[in-house]
């Protein structure tokens, strides 16, 4: 950093107060739940908050939020400690066998206990087990799902053809929900042909939407 | 003392268990520069604070990054799909769920109008529970391939007033679709299948 008497040195502590500082994503969207409880401003505004709007919804809203933080007594603050101690080796231990590989495994496991003929033609599932996707590209030598389920991953859900259709197939545990797809064909990013497809062709060609209902009670 | 903060460290790891269970991931990919991924946090962030679902937000940036498009166009994108979602939610009422909110959304990117969401529903009638997700998606649908929304719209609205059955929705949504590619004008294709479920349910 340069000396004091360098008028430049200002300009280094405030670039280094704008730095970036890295929050953890799953505080932030506690704190942003717990404002989001709030009396809050309407929803029409919020686009405009961030491109340009003279006074923005959210600081009109953020007028009306106040925070007081109280003092934490020794009592609470070694309580926080010993909570917040126990939550990282929860998460620590159950890391190494949580969801995230979760698609593969059953994409590699076969099928399972819920029909994938369910889904083999419009890829809608009554249950959360399976859905199998299927694409008839026999010209193809490499095909991969993309989606909102896999972080458009292209190397996350490779389809294999399955000798007796010929057909490329994958079956992924999905959970509950819509889901936004596509298929890579040798390169190519291509809709379902057999699904509903989705209006959103921000990038190009349109994607289709898979849907999984809720487990039954 | 000690039984408290067992109690209290117990309550943390099931709420974080609990957070576990519903995880994405939210955050930005790295590729994204810094600016641009502070300017997409800024409109994630107002997104979920004004009680708008933020997983099709996140889900389209990768997207966007995935498919290699430059950083304005996926803002642009991420924005688009903001108001969209606003949208959607200001047409579909305080108890439409994150699903329903994401297929108005894009129900309206597929040019049915706010109205014609806030329509569909009122004609829930007797299921104000009942999700209007799969009638949304059927919408879009039925948009993208060159019908009509307005056309759309009455059909998929009539059809939800006669409580048709989500299963039926898609079939319905199939045949339409089989109608068009066999080379069936839009509203020859909607008024026969839209008639022909309504008389499969008739006694």
């Amino acid at each position: 950093m340069s000396e004091p008497d360098d008028p430049r040195w200002l300009d280094d502590v405030a670039g280094e107060l704008r730095r970036e500082v890295p929050v953890r994503p799953a505080w932030r969207a506690r704190l942003l739940d717990d404002v989001a409880r709030a009396p809050k401003p309407s929803v029409r505004d919020i686009a405009d908050d961030v491109f340009g709007d003279d006074e923005p919804a959210l600081d009109r809203g953020r007028r009306r939020w106040s925070i007081t933080v109280a003092p934490l007594t020794g009592l609470a603050a070694a309580s926080l400690l010993v909570a917040l101690g126990a939550g990282v080796m929860y998460v620590a231990m159950s890391s190494k066998t949580a969801g995230a590989d979760e698609s593969q495994r059953a994409a590699h496991d076969g099928p399972s206990a819920a029909s994938p003929q369910l889904v083999s033609r419009t890829p809608t599932a009554t249950d959360r087990e399976v859905v199998r996707f299927e694409l008839s590209a026999p010209r193809a030598s490499h095909v991969a799902l993309v989606g909102s389920f896999n972080e458009w991953n292209p190397v996350a859900t490779p389809l294999s053809r399955d000798p007796a259709s010929g057909k490329w197939v994958v079956s992924l545990r999905l959970p509950p929900g819509r889901h936004v797809y596509a298929f890579v064909v040798d390169g190519d990013v291509t809709a379902d042909p057999s699904a509903p497809r989705a209006a959103d062709d921000d990038f190009g060609s349109p994607n289709s939407v898979v849907l999984v209902s809720s487990p039954r009670t | 003392m000690i039984v408290r903060l067992f109690a209290l460290a117990l309550a943390f790891a099931m709420s974080t268990a609990t957070m576990r269970a519903q995880e994405v991931d939210r955050t930005l990919p790295s590729q994204l520069s810094a600016p641009t991924r502070a300017t997409l946090e800024r409109l994630i962030d107002s997104a979920r604070v004004a009680g708008l679902p933020v997983d099709p937000l996140y889900s389209k940036v990768r997207e966007g990054v995935f498919r290699g498009a430059d950083e304005p166009r996926v803002l642009a994108a991420v924005q688009r799909l903001t108001r969209d979602l606003a949208d959607a939610s200001s047409a579909l009422g305080d108890s439409a769920g994150a699903e329903e909110i994401a297929a108005g959304a894009n129900a309206l990117r597929a040019g049915l109008r706010p109205t014609d969401l806030s329509r569909l529903r009122e004609s829930r009638g007797r299921r104000p529970d009942h999700p209007l997700t799969v009638a949304l998606v059927v919408l879009a649908d039925l948009a993208t391939r060159g019908v009509p929304p307005a056309m759309a719209a009455a059909s998929v609205n009539e059809l939800v007033a006669r409580n048709v059955s989500d299963g039926s929705l898609l079939s319905f949504r199939q045949n339409v679709e089989r109608d068009l590619v066999g080379g069936r004008s839009a509203a020859s294709a909607l008024d026969a299948r839209t008639r022909a479920m309504i008389d499969d349910r008739r006694p």
